[in-house]
């Protein structure tokens, strides 16, 4: 198989891109395109081509613009803040284990110590005497009650936060 | 480096990454990325639906080239070098396209898949391209278009296909040749009916 057989083809495909083909060819080289199969090739494919760029770009229905700007920018910001929220999460990940680090070496120390301190905490609402704010009908129960309520609370709050963290993150 | 410096001011949206992407883009503002459209998005989805054989296909994948164009880090070389880079995106995202459902490659899917489903394309062409190319391979429907509706060099065509420069010659003297012999058969069909 011959590739680029002819030597005219440049020149054909020229005169097809600037638009001067046929009228502006010269009788000589009509002759020799209509003699020519590369050459014919290339004037029928390139004017079927041209003529469907048109056509087909006419069909085209084209969202706005602006909504393309628009939603580039929003997907933009959005890899923007993803790449901001990386450090913050580690600063998270970071405090948390550190906390949790924290706690359990407290509690080591104070199992060491015979947990004096759960004493204290069960001596804590008698010193403020906040068993005068509550109905006579729960007075009757011990002083652990506040240990339960305190952690109904913790975990009211705590899942307030997980709430709003997670619809932010939505 | 005070440590204020460090900690980026999230609420506030002064952090470097936030305030670039709330302005412009790379080379582009909003007035001349919306002229740059108007004059490229139409060849862009020409390609597409040719190449594709689905106008719907081309519409999102049209939508798409342009976000990851106004997202991308491209040279700003100006609106030919520009629309090339489209060109190259839309051919990489149609490759994504075709490989999703099955196949490792493209050669391996076979042509029936890619028969061209909008007959209504029968009568856009005087010239009967749209089942002549629903005929093709994909990767010719490619080459040819990009060659002969859109006029790129071979070596334009290397940069936006990913195919050698060498072998672009050979495959489009083939394309060529078959889609020639598909257009005279077709017009002879088209004459035989009328």
């Amino acid at each position: 198989m011959r590739l680029g057989a002819c030597g005219r083809e440049k020149e054909v495909a020229e005169m097809l891109a600037r638009g001067h083909w046929p009228e502006a060819a010269s009788g000589e080289l009509r002759i020799h395109v209509e003699g020519c199969r590369g050459c014919r090739d290339l004037v029928l494919v390139k004017q079927a081509f041209r003529a469907d760029r048109t056509a087909m770009a006419g069909r085209a229905r084209l969202e706005p613009p602006g909504v393309l700007w628009w939603r580039a920018q929003l997907r933009r910001r959005n890899a923007a803040l993803a790449q901001i929220g990386k450090p913050i999460l580690g600063a998270q990940i970071f405090s948390v284990a550190m906390t949790l680090a924290a706690a359990i070496f407290y509690l080591a120390w104070q199992a060491k110590r015979g947990y004096g301190w759960l004493a204290w905490l069960q001596q804590f609402p008698r010193a403020l005497h906040l068993e005068a704010l509550l109905p006579d009908a729960l007075s009757k129960y011990p002083s652990e009650t506040w240990l339960v309520f305190s952690g109904l609370a913790m975990l009211a709050v705590m899942s307030g936060v997980i709430a709003y963290m997670a619809s932010e993150k939505h | 480096m005070s440590w204020e410096s460090a900690i980026p001011n999230v609420l506030a949206g002064e952090t470097p990454a936030l305030a670039s992407a709330s302005s412009d883009f790379p080379g582009m503002n909003s007035e001349e990325f919306a002229a740059f459209y108007e004059r490229s998005a139409r060849p862009l989805w020409a390609y597409l639906a040719r190449v594709s054989g689905d106008a719907a296909l081309a519409d999102d994948l049209l939508q798409e080239s342009f976000l990851r164009f106004l997202g991308a880090d491209h040279p700003n070389d100006g609106e030919v070098s520009a629309r090339r880079y489209l060109f190259r995106i839309v051919t990489n995202l149609l490759r994504d396209h075709w490989r999703r459902p099955r196949a490792a490659s493209i050669e391996d899917i076979p042509e029936e898949l890619f028969e061209a489903r909008d007959h209504a394309d029968a009568c856009a062409s005087r010239m009967m391209l749209g089942p002549a190319l629903g005929s093709m391979r994909p990767r010719d429907r490619q080459l040819l278009w990009l060659a002969y509706a859109e006029g790129y060099s071979h070596r334009e065509i290397a940069g936006i296909t990913g195919l050698a420069s060498a072998s672009i010659r050979l495959l489009l003297f083939r394309a060529r040749r078959k889609i020639a012999r598909l257009l005279r058969e077709n017009a002879a069909d088209d004459g035989r009916v009328r």
